[in-house]
C-alpha cells in the first residue's frame, strides 16, 4: 500500500506539471491547445538533444527547453490567436486548429526522427548536481534509487517530483504576486470585464500562452525518465493525460491542477500496482467519472464553457 | 455634427452593430470637461451599443470619436482609455479578486505609477471597501459591487468616466447612494457619461441626449427635456 501510494503522490506532482500549462491556457484564453502534449514531446526532443548533442546532464534542458517554449510560445500566439479569437466560434475552431498543428508537430519530427523508442538512461538526470554535492560535500557520486519511507524509486522521479513543486510555486507566485499574474487573473475571472477595464488582454493572453508552452516543454524533458521512453507519437497520449489532469483539479484553475495531478498520479499507481492490465483504461474512465458526478472539476465553482 | 472644440469626448455619426444587424445609426454625441451627460433610453435602444463603440470594445462602422481632441476611432480600448476615458460596464468586477486587487487592477490596467496609494485614495471615497478589502468581490451585495465597480473605474484617475446603468439591480436606496457618490465625484471636476433608464440621475445631469431605435432622439438640458411633451410622457408618465 505504501509504495503505490508515494509513488503516486510523486508521479502525481509530475502530471501537475504535464497539466497546469494547458490549464493556464485554457483559463486565460478559453482556448483548447490539443498540441499540449506535443509541446512535451518537444520537450522529450530537448532533453535528449542536450544530453546526445552536448553530453550535458538533462537538468541544463529545463531552463533551456522553458526559454525557447516560451518564445514559440509568443511567436504562435501572435500569429494564431488574434485571429482564431476574431472568428464567431473561436473554441471550436481552437480545436480542429490546434488539432491540426498537433498532427503537424508529429509529422514533422517523425520524419526527422523516424518513429523509434528513445530513451536516456536514468543515471544521466541530475548528475551535474551530484558531481557538485561529492566537491562540496565530498562522498560519492550514487545514482542509484533513493529511499522514502522504507521503499525505494528511482531519483529521476523524486527529482521530476521537486521541479514539479518548483514550477507550481513559481506559477503560484507569478500569478499571486506579481503584477502581470493580478492581470492574468482577472482575464481568468472575466475576459469581457478585463477588456471594459482597459487590460491588454493580448499581452496578458500571449504571456500566458507562452509560458503554458514552456511549462509543457519542461515536463517533456522528464517523459523518458517516467515512461522510460518517448516516440514523435508520444504527444497524443500526453494530452489525453493533461486534459484528464486538468478536468479532474477545475478547468480554467491552474491551481486545481496541482490536486487533479495528485490524485490522477496515485489512482495510476494503485491501478499500476493491483490492475495493470486495466492501467491504460483509467484515463477514460476517470474523465467519464468527473465529467458525471462533478462537471466543474473537484475545486471548479462555474460550469465550464467549453 | 461638427466635432465642439472645446469637448473632452466627441462622438460624431457613429454606426455601430453586430455581425449583420446594425444597432446605432448616426449617433452624435459629446460631453465637455467636468460635465455630467446623461444618455437615457429603454432596453434595446442601444445604449450599451453606444457606449461599447466609445471605448472600443466594438469597432465603429462609420463615424468618428475624438478624445481631448484626438482622433481614437481606430485605436483600442487600451489605448483609449490610457487617454483618460474610463469605463464601468453592467459586470462592474471581478468576481475572483479580492476588492484591493479589483481596484489595484483598474490602475495598474492603464499604467498608473501608484496603484497602492491610490487605492488608500479610494477608500477614503468608499469606506465600506476599505473594512472588506481582502474579502473577494463576491463576497459583495449588489450595491457594493457597484461602488467597487466605480472605484475600480476611478482608479486610473480618468477625465471621464463612460457608465453603463449605474443602477441596475439595485434597491431604491442603493441608486440614491450611487447619485450622491457621483455628484461627490462631480463636485471634484469629473466629467460623467452615465446610460440609464432611471429618471433619478437627471437630478445630477447637465445635459441629456435620448436615444431610441439606435438614434439620438433628443438632445438638450434637463430643462429642455422636461418642457417637451413626448419625452414628458415618456419618460416621466404625466400627461
Amino acid at each position: 500500500m505504501l509504495y503505490p501510494l508515494i509513488a503516486g503522490i510523486l508521479f502525481g506532482l509530475y502530471f501537475s506539471l504535464v497539466g497546469i500549462g494547458l490549464n493556464l491556457v485554457f483559463g486565460v484564453m478559453r482556448i483548447v491547445n490539443l498540441a499540449h502534449g506535443d509541446f512535451l514531446m518537444l520537450g522529450a526532443f530537448v532533453a535528449f538533444g542536450v544530453v546526445s548533442l552536448a553530453a550535458l546532464d538533462p537538468l541544463f534542458a529545463v531552463p533551456l527547453a522553458f526559454v525557447v517554449f516560451l518564445v514559440v510560445g509568443l511567436v504562435l500566439y501572435r500569429l494564431l490567436v488574434p485571429r482564431l479569437q476574431r472568428a464567431k466560434d473561436p473554441e471550436m475552431l481552437s480545436i480542429i486548429l490546434f488539432f491540426g498543428l498537433s498532427q503537424v508537430i508529429e509529422a514533422v519530427m517523425t520524419i526527422g526522427f523516424g518513429t523509434s523508442e528513445r530513451s536516456l538512461p536514468s543515471r544521466e538526470l541530475g548528475r551535474s548536481l551530484a558531481a557538485l554535492r561529492v566537491r562540496l560535500f565530498g562522498g560519492t557520486v550514487d545514482s542509484g534509487p533513493v529511499e522514502i519511507l522504507g521503499q525505494s524509486f528511482p531519483a529521476p522521479w523524486l527529482a521530476a517530483a521537486i521541479t514539479s513543486l518548483i514550477a507550481i510555486a513559481l506559477v503560484y507566485l507569478y500569478l499571486y504576486r506579481s503584477r502581470l499574474g493580478t492581470l492574468t487573473r482577472a482575464v481568468m475571472s472575466r475576459r469581457d470585464e478585463a477588456l471594459a477595464t482597459g487590460i491588454d488582454v493580448h499581452r496578458v493572453s500571449a504571456a500566458a500562452f507562452g509560458i503554458g508552452l514552456g511549462l509543457a516543454a519542461i515536463s517533456g524533458v522528464f517523459a523518458p525518465f517516467m515512461f522510460g521512453s518517448f516516440t514523435p507519437a508520444f504527444g497524443v497520449d500526453a494530452t489525453v493525460t493533461s486534459f484528464v489532469v486538468v478536468v479532474l483539479g477545475s478547468l480554467g484553475n491552474p491551481l486545481g491542477t496541482a490536486l487533479g495531478g495528485v490524485i490522477y498520479g496515485v489512482s495510476y499507481m494503485f491501478v499500476q500496482t493491483y490492475l495493470s492490465s486495466w492501467a491504460d483504461l483509467l484515463p477514460y474512465v476517470l474523465l467519464i467519472a468527473i465529467l458525471l458526478l462533478r462537471p466543474s472539476g473537484l475545486l471548479g465553482r462555474r460550469v465550464r464553457v467549453a | 455634427m461638427p466635432p465642439d472644440a472645446s469637448a473632452l469626448l466627441t462622438a460624431s455619426g457613429i454606426d455601430a452593430g453586430y455581425g449583420t444587424m446594425q444597432v446605432l445609426w448616426g449617433v452624435d454625441l459629446d460631453v465637455r470637461p467636468g460635465e455630467t451627460v446623461l444618455l437615457l433610453g429603454a432596453n434595446g435602444a442601444g445604449k450599451t451599443t453606444f457606449l461599447k463603440s466609445l471605448v472600443g470594445l466594438i469597432e465603429v462602422r462609420q463615424g468618428a470619436i475624438t478624445l481631448a481632441g484626438r482622433d481614437v476611432t481606430r485605436l483600442t480600448s487600451s489605448a483609449r482609455m490610457r487617454l483618460g476615458m474610463t469605463y464601468m460596464s453592467e459586470l462592474a468586477v471581478f468576481p475572483d479578486l479580492s476588492i484591493e486587487e479589483n481596484i489595484r487592477v483598474g490602475a495598474q490596467a492603464l499604467g498608473h505609477a501608484n496603484p497602492d496609494a491610490r487605492a488608500d485614495e479610494l477608500y477614503g471615497l468608499f469606506p465600506v471597501l476599505r473594512e472588506k478589502r481582502r474579502a473577494p468581490a463576491s463576497s459583495l451585495s449588489g450595491g457594493q459591487r457597484k461602488m467597487l465597480g466605480i472605484a475600480k473605474a476611478l482608479a486610473a484617475e480618468p477625465k471621464l468616466l463612460v457608465m453603463d446603468e449605474p443602477s441596475a439591480g439595485l434597491s431604491p436606496l442603493f441608486v440614491k447612494e450611487v447619485i450622491r457618490i457621483l455628484s461627490d465625484l462631480q463636485g471634484r471636476g469629473l466629467a460623467l457619461l452615465i446610460a440609464e433608464q432611471n429618471i433619478g440621475f437627471l437630478d445630477i445631469a447637465t445635459r441629456v441626449f435620448v436615444l431610441e431605435g439606435g438614434r439620438i432622439r433628443f438632445s438638450g438640458t434637463v430643462a429642455e427635456m422636461t418642457d417637451n411633451d413626448a419625452l414628458r410622457r415618456a419618460y416621466f408618465g404625466l400627461k
